[in-house]
């Protein structure tokens, strides 16, 4: 196995992990290029290759790639930003409104202010053509290949890049799709195209239809980035393969990224929780939470033996019904900034100061308070070691702005209004953890958590306190954990096809043939990308719910129960998932369970790298001691001195004390007083509950040594 | 963990935790929000959202709500405080109580509620409540909507506080009682969902009280509710001192055709309170066009909160400085044994009197009149699944909201007792679980109110019946009085549903009515009216018009008569 590169593009920075088979991995960050992203991936692999022993040229250097991964933003910048394609809909006359009505909600009902997100598609380039089929499939009124032609026209003279089509009903019968789609394809070669029922053949109009949309609307964008980035390697000597992350945290080549852009959306944070994954079965842990708090945002995920999916999401208030996985985004970050409401009450962000002023203490013009402000009074960011030393960071213009700002509005002291902030932010982020845990019927201290983020391990310990959470794990790459994901990822393909049935007197032959096509479609697609049989992996969900209920819940079952008509295994299954999700379930009441939907994931194997064990140091850390400095304490509401470690300096054994600051290069880990840390085998920091070394694998307890 | 010593230090308010109080508070009535909208049956409940979950003290005051239909919203409170007086020391751990009736504060007889108390080391310290509208109801008309009805019996069986669970053992013969004289069976399984979404809230809770102990919870929550009544004040402050009045008009009683009634108020300012007084409106009316105290009440209160900052949090500090005076025997607040089915829907022209009353004097706060809601609702036999369907057209009867200074109004949001929380059926689930087919939900041109800022759009909707000896019910208003414009701002259009049949017959229902027999293949029309608009069509901005002619929304004639456009000009 050769070398391999997660590429990870961010907002502000760009993450490199260079997996080495026969040494340790290695950790890069550039500054992003926004507008040109794949710019910094080639400066950030030119910079590679010179720090190497001996020195590369950039193509020499990539000759040796093997594999490069890599995680874009470009499709969520293009959606959230409005720089998408010029795209027009064909859809069914009468109908043509629905993407823009978004079932007529309105997020902020006490607000007269809250106006709609403007479409993807202005109404006058979404046309409605005559031809519909009724619920079973049949046709009630034969398409017009007129009115097709005639919006062809319509989009022809408007300039319009991206068409999408979608049609009632189409998730029966794609007739008629089709032969609109023939049609586009033959009169506008050039433009990229979307058929409903090829991205996505499952029932609910609006979600379809927003789903095809976005999927048209970043399509040309995601092109020209790809274009451009193969272009670039490919003329720098790489001839390996190049795979791009997607949403539901599995990879695909690029053709097949070029055909559903969509599945990109989520291309950054979806290799986050694979990553955690990773790091907590060094300690025989199946499950995970995972947390990422950089900048601007805080990512929460649950991992329970593979990362959560669900079957959709909302970006920007516009519905993508496509598998991706659980991750919840909330506005808290180190630049999150604090503020008074009118009630008095403290608040922290969604507000950011992001990189551009930034925080007060960057001295860069920022002049409102934020999180890492508060953090830096609180004695947890050393202000000569911010990023390796590489800036220096202004206490007192710290304090003065949470002084003005936070403290004589609240009538107390700088040092509480900062502890204030510290706490509010906290606080925050676990209820961003309970909207991926408790709300999905899981209960949070029954897992691990895996902190990651350039501010994550500053703040782990309050949100694990608050959520009574006794276990964290914080990898030595933690600030770079989605690029080491990246490296993670297996090829994973998602199917869905409605299949309407009552359990009782189910067309079980019909059932088996569609889970066939559907598997060999899965295989088809992964034999193209070159993967064996034997890498090649199946899971099937059923969409259920009791007669009359509205909304299904997924249940994984195995395909055998589908080969024997198990009836009882798929009835006791979604009973269960039910039961864990809502908190009851009517298997007693007899109730009649419907099946919608059935969903594939096909799954093709890859070759991950190892991690090397690091042989055992011994408990005794005092060989990274750095000295003492003086930090907030919430237990005593009081600065006292708390031990400093050099992170770089701590090998597998060490122990510490909390309280206690281990400091790195990209980030900083404040064990509170509650905690106590370990390193584990792979250098990973764990951060346990005092006297809970029952946790603690007997590698880590130092009895055996 | 050692937690217990952060309530020794009591009395003292911590405002940090104050914070963390408050968010955690809207985080549980989330919480139990989402396990109704995932768990129940009924459409009304899972797909339009026609529910609300809170939390209260001991006493009943309200600590947080999730309000998603916020009509319901303000009952809440009302008859927690009321079930506390009624059952005063017999309120036991493991109590789960049902209530409905409209005359101890319930708000309309299908809007059915659970409430659990919640005790902590013994001690009763909150509730935890959900309050939804039920399929049925009982009384003569399936669904509880009869136009016909005089008294309250023929609308709903009436449910005055009953434990349905004591001390944590089901009253099997109470609660078979309860359902013996409720139609459909999904009531029972909606009913558990509150029940399930109630014991999520309780756990949530008791949590927070576990961690902070009983003291640091009742300090902080009257501090709360003192941070919120000042927040509510200090918008208040902000409208001049006054006595101001306003009207807005109820069109047929379901009896009388031709019938109008009159909702008057007279809002005073003063010491930073506002006073609701109704005294001046209209008596009640023979039929079931009658309001509650608790939904005109209220009605009056999200018209309000409309008004105000959108962030102040909901709790009983917010309605402290609003007062209500809402006289027995009026039409928003009829006496027993009244029916009064249709009362929520009084909502929007009592809006319309309150912001007519208000206009003048917080002009740059206040919207043009909204649409009214005019809906219907079609049972039948689905002779292909061999099913009796039962659908509330929510898609057709969302009209648009009145604009504002500044703001447009928002298309297709539907009336002001929801803004915007009622969901559209997806249209293909709406073909699956009807027998209908549809052949237009758009927005309807030409809808919205002209205006420097225009309001909302309506829309037209469209559908083949497909079953034989089809029921229609319709209810609601907005077919007479289109929404107003403000300040120069034009009207929006009117409300409009009707049925051709087959042979070529038109049928036109009245706004209440009850249609029997309509055939297979009749055509189903309606036109949900569009928002008032604000200020001066003329000044309206040019490049927003040329886009609106472009997408169609505004026809080319109307951009010309309405506003003085011509493309050539622009």
């Amino acid at each position: 196995m050769g070398l391999k590169i997660g590429i990870d593009v961010g907002g502000t920075f760009t993450d490199f992990l260079v997996a080495w088979q026969d040494r340790e991995p290695e950790i890069f960050k550039v500054l992003s290029v926004s507008d040109d992203p794949s710019a910094a991936v080639i400066n950030g692999l030119t910079e590679i290759a010179s720090k190497q022993e001996p020195s590369l040229g950039l193509s020499e250097f990539l000759q040796r790639v093997e594999t490069i991964v890599h995680g874009t933003t470009v499709t969520t910048n293009a959606t959230l930003t409005r720089n998408g394609a010029k795209s027009g809909l064909i859809t069914t006359e009468g109908v043509r409104d629905a993407l823009e009505m978004r079932r007529g909600i309105r997020e902020e009902q006490y607000n007269n202010r809250y106006t709609n997100v403007k479409p993807l598609v202005p109404r006058y380039l979404r046309a409605g053509v005559k031809g519909r089929l009724r619920r079973d499939g049949s046709e009630v009124e034969a398409l017009s290949l007129d009115d097709v032609e005639k919006a062809i026209e319509l989009f022809l003279t408007e300039g319009v890049e991206a068409v999408s089509i979608c049609f009632m009903n189409a998730f029966i019968n794609a007739d008629h799709e089709h032969r609109a789609a023939e049609l586009v394809r033959e009169r506008m070669p050039d433009a990229y195209l979307t058929v409903s029922t090829d991205l996505l053949p499952s029932i609910r109009f609006y979600q379809r239809t927003s789903t095809t949309v976005l999927n048209s609307y970043i399509g040309p964008i995601l092109n020209d980035y790809l274009e451009q980035l193969t272009g670039r390697l490919g003329r720098n000597g790489f001839n390996g393969l190049l795979m791009i992350m997607q949403s539901n945290g599995g990879v695909m080549t690029p053709e097949t990224a070029r055909k559903t852009a969509a599945l990109t959306l989520l291309s950054g944070p979806a290799a986050g929780p694979g990553a955690g994954l990773v790091y907590a079965q060094a300690h025989d842990q199946q499950n995970c939470i995972v947390v990422d708090m950089g900048g601007t945002s805080f990512e929460a995920a649950l991992v329970t033996g593979s990362p959560v999916l669900v079957n959709e999401g909302v970006i920007d208030r516009h519905r993508i019904a496509l598998p991706m996985l659980a991750i919840h985004t909330i506005g808290a970050g180190g630049g999150s900034i604090g503020w008074i409401d009118e009630g008095g009450l403290l608040r922290m962000g969604p507000q950011s100061a992001g990189a551009v002023p930034g925080p007060v203490s960057y001295a860069q013009g920022g002049r409102l308070p934020a999180c890492t402000d508060a953090n830096l009074v609180l004695g947890y960011l050393n202000p000569d070691f911010f990023a390796g030393g590489s800036m220096k960071l202004d206490i007192e213009a710290a304090r003065a702005a949470i002084k003005e700002h936070i403290a004589k509005p609240l009538g107390m002291d700088v040092e509480s209004a900062a502890a204030g902030m510290y706490r509010v932010a906290c606080n925050n982020m676990a209820q961003g953890v309970r909207e991926v845990t408790i709300k999905r019927g899981f209960d949070p201290r029954e897992f691990p958590m895996v902190v990651a983020g350039g501010a994550g391990p500053i703040h782990s310990c309050m949100i694990c306190e608050e959520l009574q959470i006794p276990f964290q794990i914080v990898p030595r790459e933690s600030s770079i954990l989605c690029a080491v994901g990246m490296l993670m990822g297996d090829l994973k393909h998602d199917f869905v096809r409605t299949f309407f049935a009552r359990m009782e007197g189910l067309d079980w032959p019909a059932l088996q043939t569609l889970v066939t096509n559907m598997v060999d479609e899965g295989t088809a697609m992964l034999i193209n990308e070159g993967i064996s049989q034997e890498r090649q992996q199946f899971q099937v969900k059923l969409d259920c719910r009791y007669q009359k209920q509205y909304h299904e819940v997924s249940v994984e079952v195995e395909r055998e129960w589908i080969e024997k008509a198990d009836s009882d295994a798929i009835h006791s299954a979604f009973h269960a998932e039910h039961n864990r999700l809502y908190g009851y379930s009517l298997e007693d009441q007899q109730v009649s369970v419907d099946l919608i939907n059935v969903r594939l994931q096909a799954i093709g194997v890859t070759d991950k790298p190892d991690f090397r064990e690091q042989d055992y140091a011994g408990q005794d850390a005092s060989a990274a001691f750095k000295g003492e400095r003086d930090m907030y304490i919430f237990s005593k509401k009081a600065f006292f001195p708390v031990p400093v470690y050099d992170g770089h300096k701590m090998h597998f054994g060490n122990f510490v004390r909390g309280p206690a600051m281990i400091e790195q290069v990209t980030t900083a880990i404040l064990v509170s007083d509650a905690y106590d840390c370990v390193l584990d085998q792979y250098g990973s920091f764990v951060v346990y509950e005092k006297g809970r070394e029952d946790l603690l694998s007997p590698k880590l307890s130092g009895d055996q040594q | 963990m050692n937690h217990e010593d952060k309530s020794v230090e009591t009395g003292q308010i911590d405002p940090i935790l104050l914070s963390v109080y408050a968010r955690t508070f809207k985080s549980i009535t989330d919480e139990m929000s989402l396990s109704v909208e995932q768990t129940a049956r009924s459409p009304i409940l899972c797909e339009a959202k026609d529910f609300v979950t809170g939390l209260y003290d001991a006493a009943g005051n309200m600590l947080e709500q999730t309000e998603n239909l916020p009509i319901l919203a303000f009952s809440l409170a009302p008859v927690c405080k009321y079930l506390v007086e009624y059952f005063g020391d017999d309120i036991h751990e493991g109590d789960v109580i049902f209530h409905n009736d409209v005359f101890s504060m319930g708000n309309q007889n299908n809007d059915v509620a659970v409430y659990k108390p919640i005790f902590h080391r013994g001690e009763l310290v909150a509730w935890s409540a959900v309050k939804g509208h039920q399929a049925d109801i009982g009384g003569n008309v399936p669904g509880g909507y009869n136009p016909r009805a005089t008294e309250v019996w023929q609308e709903a069986l009436r449910i005055p506080p009953v434990k349905v669970y004591e001390k944590g053992v089901l009253r099997k013969d109470v609660w078979n009682l309860i359902f013996a004289n409720i139609r459909l069976e999904i009531v029972q399984h909606d009913m558990r969902a509150q029940m399930g979404a109630c014991t999520v809230g309780e756990r949530r809770l008791l949590d927070v009280l576990e961690k902070y102990g009983r003291e640091s919870f009742e300090n902080h929550k009257t501090a709360l509710f003192d941070a919120t009544r000042k927040m509510m004040e200090a918008e208040i402050a902000t409208i001049p001192e006054g006595i101001y009045s306003g009207e807005g008009y109820v069109y047929f009683d379901g009896h009388n055709l031709g019938t109008k009634f009159t909702i008057r108020v007279t809002v005073t300012v003063k010491d930073k309170h506002i006073t609701f007084d109704y005294s001046d409106t209209d008596a009640q009316t023979d039929g079931f066009v009658n309001g509650t105290y608790t939904s005109s009440a209220s009605a009056a209160i999200l018209t309000f909160l409309q008004m105000v900052n959108p962030d102040i949090p909901h709790n009983e500090g917010m309605v402290g400085p609003i007062d209500m005076i809402i006289p027995e025997g009026t039409i928003l607040n009829a006496a027993y044994p009244k029916a009064t089915t249709f009362g929520n829907h009084l909502c929007p022209p009592n809006a319309d009197a309150i912001i007519r009353a208000l206009a003048p004097v917080i002009p740059d706060r206040v919207t043009a009149g909204w649409n009214n809601l005019l809906a219907s609702l079609t049972t039948g036999l689905d002779e292909e699944k061999d099913e009796h369907y039962v659908d509330i057209g929510f898609m057709g009867l969302k009209g648009g909201s009145g604009a504002m200074n500044g703001t447009d109004g928002y298309d297709h949001i539907g009336m002001i007792d929801a803004s915007g929380g009622i969901l559209d059926q997806d249209y293909e689930m709406f073909e699956q679980q009807t027998p209908h087919l549809l052949k237009r939900h758009e927005y309807l041109i030409d809808s919205a109110g002209a205006g420097e800022w225009r309001g909302g759009l309506g829309v037209e909707t469209e559908f083949i019946i497909g079953s034989e000896d089809t029921q229609l019910v319709t209810f609601g208003d907005g077919d007479f009085e289109p929404a107003f414009g403000l300040f120069g701002g034009k009207g929006g259009t009117l409300n409009e549903i009707k049925l051709t049949y087959p042979d070529g017959r038109v049928v036109v229902p009245n706004n209440k009515d009850l249609i029997e027999g309509v055939p297979r293949g009749s055509i189903y029309h309606q036109y949900a009216g569009g928002g008032g608009g604000y200020g001066d069509p003329a000044k309206r901005d040019r490049a927003s018009l040329k886009e609106e002619v472009r997408n169609g929304v505004i026809s080319v004639e109307a951009a010309k008569t309405a506003y003085g456009y011509e493309e050539s000009n622009s």
